[in-house]
Protein backbone atom coordinates (compact mmCIF):
# COMPACT_ATOMS: atom_id res chain seq x y z
CA UNK A 1 0.00 0.00 0.00
CA UNK A 2 1.28 3.45 -0.95
CA UNK A 3 1.06 6.40 2.01
CA UNK A 4 1.78 9.77 1.75
CA UNK A 5 1.61 12.42 4.66
CA UNK A 6 1.91 16.19 3.79
CA UNK A 7 3.11 18.60 6.81
CA UNK A 8 3.48 22.20 6.49
CA UNK A 9 4.37 24.39 9.61
CA UNK A 10 3.79 28.16 9.37
CA UNK A 11 4.35 30.71 11.41
CA UNK A 12 1.27 33.03 11.46
CA UNK A 13 -0.29 36.29 13.28
CA UNK A 14 1.20 36.82 16.34
CA UNK A 15 3.72 34.10 16.31
CA UNK A 16 1.35 30.90 16.14
CA UNK A 17 2.44 27.90 14.14
CA UNK A 18 -0.65 27.22 11.45
CA UNK A 19 -0.76 24.37 9.71
CA UNK A 20 -1.60 25.38 5.79
CA UNK A 21 -1.11 21.99 4.52
CA UNK A 22 -2.32 18.76 6.18
CA UNK A 23 -2.50 15.88 3.91
CA UNK A 24 -2.56 12.01 4.58
CA UNK A 25 -3.41 9.12 1.89
CA UNK A 26 -2.95 5.59 2.64
CA UNK A 27 -2.51 3.78 6.15
CA UNK A 28 -1.70 7.21 8.10
CA UNK A 29 -4.03 9.78 9.04
CA UNK A 30 -3.10 12.69 10.55
CA UNK A 31 -4.43 14.87 13.43
CA UNK A 32 -4.04 18.03 15.07
CA UNK A 33 -3.59 17.58 18.56
CA UNK A 34 -2.24 20.61 19.84
CA UNK A 35 -1.06 24.22 19.03
CA UNK A 36 2.00 23.05 17.49
CA UNK A 37 1.78 19.22 17.44
CA UNK A 38 0.40 16.29 15.45
CA UNK A 39 -0.40 12.63 15.95
CA UNK A 40 -0.19 10.29 12.93
CA UNK A 41 -2.62 7.79 12.82
CA UNK A 42 -2.53 4.29 11.64
CA UNK A 43 -5.47 3.62 9.90
CA UNK A 44 -4.97 0.12 8.48
CA UNK A 45 -2.61 -2.88 10.66
CA UNK A 46 0.93 -2.65 8.99
CA UNK A 47 3.00 -2.17 7.53
CA UNK A 48 3.60 -5.32 5.62
CA UNK A 49 6.40 -5.81 3.28
CA UNK A 50 6.13 -4.34 0.41
CA UNK A 51 4.16 -1.00 1.87
CA UNK A 52 6.01 2.22 0.96
CA UNK A 53 5.53 5.05 3.17
CA UNK A 54 6.69 9.00 2.58
CA UNK A 55 6.42 11.51 4.63
CA UNK A 56 6.97 15.05 4.07
CA UNK A 57 7.17 17.53 6.44
CA UNK A 58 8.03 21.14 6.08
CA UNK A 59 8.84 22.94 8.76
CA UNK A 60 9.48 26.96 8.07
CA UNK A 61 11.36 29.46 9.93
CA UNK A 62 10.01 30.47 13.10
CA UNK A 63 7.44 28.06 13.35
CA UNK A 64 7.59 24.51 15.79
CA UNK A 65 6.13 21.35 15.14
CA UNK A 66 5.94 17.83 17.46
CA UNK A 67 5.25 14.64 15.46
CA UNK A 68 4.15 11.78 17.76
CA UNK A 69 2.36 8.38 16.82
CA UNK A 70 -0.31 7.03 18.43
CA UNK A 71 0.28 3.28 18.66
CA UNK A 72 3.52 1.42 18.08
CA UNK A 73 3.76 0.49 14.29
CA UNK A 74 3.50 -3.11 14.40
CA UNK A 75 6.05 -4.29 10.94
CA UNK A 76 4.43 -7.65 9.12
CA UNK A 77 6.44 -9.68 6.52
CA UNK A 78 5.26 -9.70 3.17
CA UNK A 79 2.48 -12.21 2.25
CA UNK A 80 4.80 -13.74 -0.39
CA UNK A 81 8.51 -12.77 -0.93
CA UNK A 82 10.87 -10.84 1.36
CA UNK A 83 9.72 -7.27 0.26
CA UNK A 84 10.68 -4.51 3.35
CA UNK A 85 8.35 -2.47 4.33
CA UNK A 86 9.38 1.01 3.74
CA UNK A 87 9.49 4.43 5.84
CA UNK A 88 10.55 7.61 4.13
CA UNK A 89 10.29 10.74 6.39
CA UNK A 90 12.04 13.76 4.75
CA UNK A 91 12.03 17.69 6.85
CA UNK A 92 13.16 20.13 5.53
CA UNK A 93 13.55 22.60 8.56
CA UNK A 94 14.12 26.42 9.37
CA UNK A 95 11.95 26.27 12.70
CA UNK A 96 11.93 23.62 15.29
CA UNK A 97 10.82 19.94 14.59
CA UNK A 98 10.32 17.21 16.83
CA UNK A 99 9.73 13.95 16.20
CA UNK A 100 8.97 11.42 18.36
CA UNK A 101 6.95 8.39 17.12
CA UNK A 102 6.27 5.36 19.18
CA UNK A 103 7.96 2.02 18.53
CA UNK A 104 8.35 0.08 15.49
CA UNK A 105 7.97 -3.40 16.40
CA UNK A 106 9.37 -5.91 13.44
CA UNK A 107 7.56 -8.85 13.67
CA UNK A 108 9.16 -12.19 12.88
CA UNK A 109 10.47 -12.69 8.97
CA UNK A 110 9.16 -9.21 8.44
CA UNK A 111 11.93 -6.43 7.27
CA UNK A 112 11.83 -2.58 7.51
CA UNK A 113 13.77 -0.06 6.35
CA UNK A 114 12.96 3.67 8.43
CA UNK A 115 15.14 6.80 6.12
CA UNK A 116 14.86 10.49 7.69
CA UNK A 117 16.30 13.17 5.70
CA UNK A 118 16.34 16.22 7.41
CA UNK A 119 17.78 19.66 5.85
CA UNK A 120 17.94 22.25 7.69
CA UNK A 121 18.33 25.89 7.46
CA UNK A 122 20.69 27.57 9.84
CA UNK A 123 19.56 28.15 13.07
CA UNK A 124 16.64 25.42 12.84
CA UNK A 125 16.59 22.74 15.34
CA UNK A 126 15.88 19.34 15.16
CA UNK A 127 15.02 17.04 17.60
CA UNK A 128 14.47 13.01 16.29
CA UNK A 129 13.91 9.82 18.21
CA UNK A 130 13.58 6.19 17.40
CA UNK A 131 12.83 3.50 19.10
CA UNK A 132 12.55 -0.59 17.58
CA UNK A 133 11.96 -3.63 19.17
CA UNK A 134 12.87 -6.92 16.69
CA UNK A 135 9.84 -9.45 17.28
CA UNK A 136 7.48 -9.81 20.17
CA UNK A 137 7.34 -11.78 23.19
CA UNK A 138 8.18 -15.31 22.11
CA UNK A 139 8.80 -14.47 18.95
CA UNK A 140 12.07 -14.80 16.44
CA UNK A 141 13.37 -11.20 15.47
CA UNK A 142 12.49 -9.35 12.64
CA UNK A 143 15.05 -7.52 10.56
CA UNK A 144 15.03 -3.35 10.97
CA UNK A 145 17.59 -1.19 9.06
CA UNK A 146 17.31 2.58 9.15
CA UNK A 147 19.38 5.37 7.63
CA UNK A 148 19.56 9.18 9.49
CA UNK A 149 21.22 11.81 7.18
CA UNK A 150 21.13 15.70 8.94
CA UNK A 151 22.12 18.02 7.02
CA UNK A 152 22.63 21.95 7.80
CA UNK A 153 23.03 24.37 4.82
CA UNK A 154 23.70 21.61 2.61
CA UNK A 155 26.48 20.26 4.51
CA UNK A 156 25.82 16.91 6.29
CA UNK A 157 26.25 16.25 10.32
CA UNK A 158 25.20 12.79 10.93
CA UNK A 159 24.74 9.66 8.41
CA UNK A 160 24.40 7.04 9.80
CA UNK A 161 22.95 3.26 8.45
CA UNK A 162 22.09 0.96 11.37
CA UNK A 163 21.26 -2.44 10.78
CA UNK A 164 19.84 -4.75 13.39
CA UNK A 165 18.37 -8.16 13.42
CA UNK A 166 19.30 -11.41 11.56
CA UNK A 167 21.61 -11.02 8.50
CA UNK A 168 23.01 -7.75 9.43
CA UNK A 169 26.56 -7.04 10.33
CA UNK A 170 25.63 -5.61 13.88
CA UNK A 171 23.47 -8.34 14.14
CA UNK A 172 26.68 -11.33 15.43
CA UNK A 173 27.78 -12.40 19.15
CA UNK A 174 28.74 -11.16 21.01
CA UNK A 175 25.99 -8.55 20.76
CA UNK A 176 22.71 -9.21 19.15
CA UNK A 177 20.58 -6.43 20.55
CA UNK A 178 16.93 -6.78 20.08
CA UNK A 179 15.88 -3.23 21.35
CA UNK A 180 17.32 0.23 20.01
CA UNK A 181 17.14 3.52 20.58
CA UNK A 182 18.31 6.73 19.13
CA UNK A 183 18.08 10.41 19.44
CA UNK A 184 19.35 13.02 16.77
CA UNK A 185 19.75 16.59 18.08
CA UNK A 186 20.46 19.93 16.19
CA UNK A 187 20.65 23.24 18.65
CA UNK A 188 23.09 22.62 21.26
CA UNK A 189 26.09 20.94 21.41
CA UNK A 190 26.97 18.18 24.21
CA UNK A 191 29.99 16.24 25.27
CA UNK A 192 30.77 12.83 24.45
CA UNK A 193 28.88 10.25 27.28
CA UNK A 194 29.31 6.77 28.05
CA UNK A 195 27.15 4.19 29.39
CA UNK A 196 26.34 0.85 29.42
CA UNK A 197 25.75 -0.04 25.76
CA UNK A 198 24.84 3.26 24.88
CA UNK A 199 26.82 5.88 24.30
CA UNK A 200 26.11 10.15 23.15
CA UNK A 201 28.47 11.61 20.68
CA UNK A 202 28.97 15.67 20.24
CA UNK A 203 28.06 16.81 16.68
CA UNK A 204 28.61 20.54 15.59
CA UNK A 205 25.90 22.34 16.56
CA UNK A 206 24.06 19.33 18.39
CA UNK A 207 24.44 15.65 19.63
CA UNK A 208 23.96 11.98 18.49
CA UNK A 209 22.62 9.42 21.49
CA UNK A 210 21.83 5.59 20.48
CA UNK A 211 21.14 3.12 23.37
CA UNK A 212 20.72 -0.72 22.54
CA UNK A 213 20.26 -4.16 24.62
CA UNK A 214 17.95 -7.07 25.16
CA UNK A 215 14.58 -5.06 26.47
CA UNK A 216 13.27 -2.16 25.01
CA UNK A 217 12.10 0.31 27.81
CA UNK A 218 15.46 -0.55 29.76
CA UNK A 219 16.92 0.55 26.48
CA UNK A 220 15.06 3.71 27.00
CA UNK A 221 16.07 4.60 29.95
CA UNK A 222 19.62 4.20 29.64
CA UNK A 223 19.24 6.81 26.42
CA UNK A 224 17.68 8.82 28.93
CA UNK A 225 19.99 8.33 30.99
CA UNK A 226 22.41 9.87 29.00
CA UNK A 227 21.25 12.98 29.27
CA UNK A 228 20.56 15.70 26.81
CA UNK A 229 17.70 18.04 28.52
CA UNK A 230 19.52 19.05 31.48
CA UNK A 231 23.36 19.83 30.83
CA UNK A 232 23.48 21.71 27.57
CA UNK A 233 27.06 23.45 27.30
CA UNK A 234 25.82 24.96 23.61
CA UNK B 1 45.43 -3.45 -10.93
CA UNK B 2 49.05 -2.61 -10.89
CA UNK B 3 51.94 -3.12 -7.99
CA UNK B 4 50.92 -0.16 -6.30
CA UNK B 5 47.57 -1.78 -4.98
CA UNK B 6 50.12 -4.23 -3.30
CA UNK B 7 52.48 -1.39 -1.54
CA UNK B 8 49.34 0.70 0.10
CA UNK B 9 47.76 -2.86 1.84
CA UNK B 10 51.34 -3.74 2.94
CA UNK B 11 51.09 -3.51 6.68
CA UNK B 12 54.67 -2.45 6.21
CA UNK B 13 54.10 1.09 4.86
CA UNK B 14 54.93 3.35 7.00
CA UNK B 15 52.26 5.23 7.57
CA UNK B 16 51.50 4.70 10.74
CA UNK B 17 48.48 2.16 10.92
CA UNK B 18 50.53 0.32 13.39
CA UNK B 19 49.66 2.23 16.28
CA UNK B 20 46.02 1.51 16.36
CA UNK B 21 43.95 -1.06 16.55
CA UNK B 22 40.33 -0.33 15.44
CA UNK B 23 38.86 -0.91 18.24
CA UNK B 24 40.10 -4.06 18.77
CA UNK B 25 42.31 -3.32 22.06
CA UNK B 26 39.10 -1.82 23.74
CA UNK B 27 36.79 -5.19 22.61
CA UNK B 28 39.34 -7.43 24.01
CA UNK B 29 39.34 -5.54 27.22
CA UNK B 30 35.99 -5.45 27.30
CA UNK B 31 35.90 -9.56 26.84
CA UNK B 32 34.59 -9.35 23.99
CA UNK B 33 37.17 -10.78 21.76
CA UNK B 34 39.26 -13.46 23.11
CA UNK B 35 39.58 -16.44 20.59
CA UNK B 36 39.63 -17.05 16.82
CA UNK B 37 36.10 -16.63 16.71
CA UNK B 38 35.30 -14.27 18.03
CA UNK B 39 38.24 -12.05 16.31
CA UNK B 40 36.78 -13.03 13.25
CA UNK B 41 33.31 -12.38 14.01
CA UNK B 42 34.53 -8.62 15.47
CA UNK B 43 36.25 -8.61 12.32
CA UNK B 44 33.56 -9.25 9.92
CA UNK B 45 31.26 -6.45 11.72
CA UNK B 46 33.80 -4.07 11.56
CA UNK B 47 34.51 -4.57 7.54
CA UNK B 48 30.82 -4.29 7.11
CA UNK B 49 30.08 -0.96 8.55
CA UNK B 50 33.48 0.74 9.15
CA UNK B 51 35.20 -0.77 6.58
CA UNK B 52 31.96 -0.35 3.90
CA UNK B 53 32.37 3.35 4.87
CA UNK B 54 36.02 3.55 4.65
CA UNK B 55 35.77 1.48 1.27
CA UNK B 56 33.20 3.91 -0.34
CA UNK B 57 34.81 6.98 0.60
CA UNK B 58 38.17 5.94 -0.75
CA UNK B 59 36.58 4.65 -4.59
CA UNK B 60 35.07 8.44 -4.68
CA UNK B 61 38.55 9.89 -3.90
CA UNK B 62 39.93 8.13 -6.12
CA UNK B 63 37.55 8.47 -9.06
CA UNK B 64 37.92 12.00 -8.90
CA UNK B 65 35.34 13.47 -6.33
CA UNK B 66 35.26 16.73 -4.60
CA UNK B 67 37.59 15.51 -1.89
CA UNK B 68 36.53 18.34 0.38
CA UNK B 69 32.91 17.23 0.00
CA UNK B 70 34.19 13.74 1.10
CA UNK B 71 36.21 14.69 3.89
CA UNK B 72 32.70 16.28 5.12
CA UNK B 73 30.79 12.96 4.13
CA UNK B 74 33.50 10.90 6.06
CA UNK B 75 33.06 13.31 9.36
CA UNK B 76 28.97 13.09 9.00
CA UNK B 77 29.79 8.94 9.28
CA UNK B 78 32.27 8.95 11.83
CA UNK B 79 29.93 11.11 14.50
CA UNK B 80 32.82 9.42 17.13
CA UNK B 81 35.51 12.05 18.03
CA UNK B 82 38.09 9.59 19.11
CA UNK B 83 37.51 7.69 16.07
CA UNK B 84 37.30 10.68 13.92
CA UNK B 85 41.07 11.80 15.20
CA UNK B 86 42.76 8.09 14.70
CA UNK B 87 40.90 8.40 11.02
CA UNK B 88 42.90 12.45 10.84
CA UNK B 89 45.83 10.91 12.06
CA UNK B 90 46.41 7.66 9.84
CA UNK B 91 45.27 9.93 6.77
CA UNK B 92 48.12 12.71 8.24
CA UNK B 93 50.99 9.55 7.76
CA UNK B 94 49.32 8.14 4.86
CA UNK B 95 49.96 11.46 2.81
CA UNK B 96 53.17 11.75 4.35
CA UNK B 97 54.22 8.37 2.67
CA UNK B 98 52.23 8.70 -0.07
CA UNK B 99 53.87 11.99 -1.23
CA UNK B 100 57.00 10.65 -1.77
CA UNK B 101 56.56 7.03 -2.84
CA UNK B 102 53.81 8.53 -5.41
CA UNK B 103 54.81 12.01 -6.43
CA UNK B 104 51.36 13.91 -8.22
CA UNK B 105 49.65 16.64 -8.29
CA UNK B 106 46.57 15.38 -7.02
CA UNK B 107 47.90 15.19 -3.03
CA UNK B 108 47.30 19.02 -3.37
CA UNK B 109 43.86 19.17 -3.73
CA UNK B 110 43.56 16.93 -0.12
CA UNK B 111 42.16 19.24 2.78
CA UNK B 112 44.66 19.43 5.53
CA UNK B 113 44.26 16.26 8.03
CA UNK B 114 42.18 14.34 5.47
CA UNK B 115 40.40 11.19 6.92
CA UNK B 116 42.07 8.22 6.07
CA UNK B 117 40.13 6.53 3.49
CA UNK B 118 40.19 10.16 1.18
CA UNK B 119 44.02 9.82 1.78
CA UNK B 120 44.10 6.36 0.78
CA UNK B 121 41.61 7.33 -1.99
CA UNK B 122 44.28 9.85 -3.63
CA UNK B 123 47.11 7.55 -2.79
CA UNK B 124 45.58 5.13 -5.25
CA UNK B 125 44.81 7.31 -7.65
CA UNK B 126 48.23 8.81 -7.62
CA UNK B 127 49.24 5.41 -7.91
CA UNK B 128 47.76 4.61 -11.22
CA UNK B 129 45.30 2.12 -9.09
CA UNK B 130 41.45 2.36 -9.70
CA UNK B 131 38.33 3.31 -7.55
CA UNK B 132 37.82 -0.76 -7.10
CA UNK B 133 41.15 -0.82 -6.23
CA UNK B 134 41.41 1.84 -3.80
CA UNK B 135 37.64 0.03 -2.51
CA UNK B 136 39.98 -3.26 -1.87
CA UNK B 137 42.87 -1.56 0.04
CA UNK B 138 40.09 0.25 2.23
CA UNK B 139 38.29 -2.98 3.11
CA UNK B 140 41.10 -4.77 3.84
CA UNK B 141 42.96 -2.53 5.96
CA UNK B 142 39.52 -2.45 7.66
CA UNK B 143 40.56 -5.83 8.82
CA UNK B 144 43.98 -6.58 8.72
CA UNK B 145 45.15 -3.96 11.51
CA UNK B 146 42.96 -5.07 13.65
CA UNK B 147 43.62 -8.53 13.28
CA UNK B 148 47.38 -8.28 13.84
CA UNK B 149 46.71 -5.86 16.95
CA UNK B 150 44.63 -8.58 18.64
CA UNK B 151 47.56 -11.03 17.53
CA UNK B 152 50.08 -8.93 19.77
CA UNK B 153 47.49 -8.84 22.91
CA UNK B 154 46.19 -11.81 23.08
CA UNK B 155 49.20 -13.18 22.11
CA UNK B 156 47.47 -15.22 19.38
CA UNK B 157 49.55 -18.01 17.09
CA UNK B 158 50.15 -15.93 13.96
CA UNK B 159 49.43 -18.73 11.69
CA UNK B 160 45.46 -18.70 13.24
CA UNK B 161 45.19 -14.83 13.09
CA UNK B 162 46.27 -15.28 8.99
CA UNK B 163 43.72 -17.94 8.54
CA UNK B 164 41.09 -15.69 10.19
CA UNK B 165 42.21 -12.64 7.93
CA UNK B 166 42.19 -14.71 4.75
CA UNK B 167 39.03 -16.60 5.10
CA UNK B 168 37.11 -13.05 5.02
CA UNK B 169 38.71 -12.71 1.88
CA UNK B 170 35.32 -13.55 -0.03
CA UNK B 171 33.75 -10.80 2.55
CA UNK B 172 36.38 -7.87 1.30
CA UNK B 173 35.70 -8.98 -2.35
CA UNK B 174 32.24 -8.07 -1.65
CA UNK B 175 32.66 -5.17 0.69
CA UNK B 176 34.90 -3.23 -1.66
CA UNK B 177 32.39 -4.72 -5.34
CA UNK B 178 29.22 -2.85 -3.30
CA UNK B 179 30.56 0.47 -2.39
CA UNK B 180 32.58 1.01 -5.43
CA UNK B 181 29.25 0.54 -7.36
CA UNK B 182 27.77 3.36 -5.16
CA UNK B 183 30.82 5.49 -5.15
CA UNK B 184 30.00 7.00 -8.85
CA UNK B 185 26.82 9.28 -8.05
CA UNK B 186 26.29 11.32 -5.27
CA UNK B 187 28.54 11.72 -2.14
CA UNK B 188 25.11 11.50 0.02
CA UNK B 189 24.26 7.88 -1.41
CA UNK B 190 28.12 6.45 -0.10
CA UNK B 191 27.35 3.63 2.33
CA UNK B 192 26.99 5.07 5.92
CA UNK B 193 26.83 1.73 7.67
CA UNK B 194 27.47 2.35 11.41
CA UNK B 195 28.13 0.08 14.29
CA UNK B 196 27.32 1.84 17.48
CA UNK B 197 29.21 -0.97 19.43
CA UNK B 198 32.74 0.39 17.58
CA UNK B 199 31.37 3.75 19.17
CA UNK B 200 31.18 3.03 22.12
CA UNK B 201 34.46 0.77 22.46
CA UNK B 202 36.76 3.80 21.08
CA UNK B 203 34.80 6.02 22.88
CA UNK B 204 35.58 4.38 26.51
CA UNK B 205 39.19 3.40 25.01
CA UNK B 206 40.21 6.72 24.29
CA UNK B 207 39.84 7.73 27.99
CA UNK B 208 41.55 4.86 29.53
CA UNK B 209 45.03 5.86 30.53
CA UNK B 210 46.95 2.13 30.26
CA UNK B 211 46.49 1.50 26.70
CA UNK B 212 48.89 0.67 24.09
CA UNK B 213 47.24 1.81 20.69
CA UNK B 214 46.21 5.23 20.16
CA UNK B 215 42.64 3.62 19.24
Amino acid sequence: MITRVEVVARCGPGGRTVLPVVRASGQLAVRRTGPTSVHLVATAFGPLGGDDAEISLVVEEGARLTVHSVAAAVALPARDGEAASVQRVHATVAGHLTLAPEPTVVTARAHHRAELTAELADGATLDATEQVLLGRAGEEPGRWTGTTRVERAGCPLLHTTISLGPGAPAWLPPVAPRAYAATASIGATLPVATGQDAVRLPLDGGWSATAWGAELHRVVRALAALGGADEEVA
Amino acid sequence: MTAALLTLADSRLPAGGHTHSGGIEQAIAAGRVHDPSSLAAFLLRRLQTAGAVASGIAAAACGGADLAVLDAECDARTPSPALRAASRQQGRGLVRVGRRAWPSPVWDALPAAPHHPVALGVAAAAGGLAPRDAAAAAAYLSISGPATAAQRLLAMDPLTVAAVTARLSPEVDVVAEQSTSRATGSPADLPADTDPLLDLLAEVHTARRDRYFAS
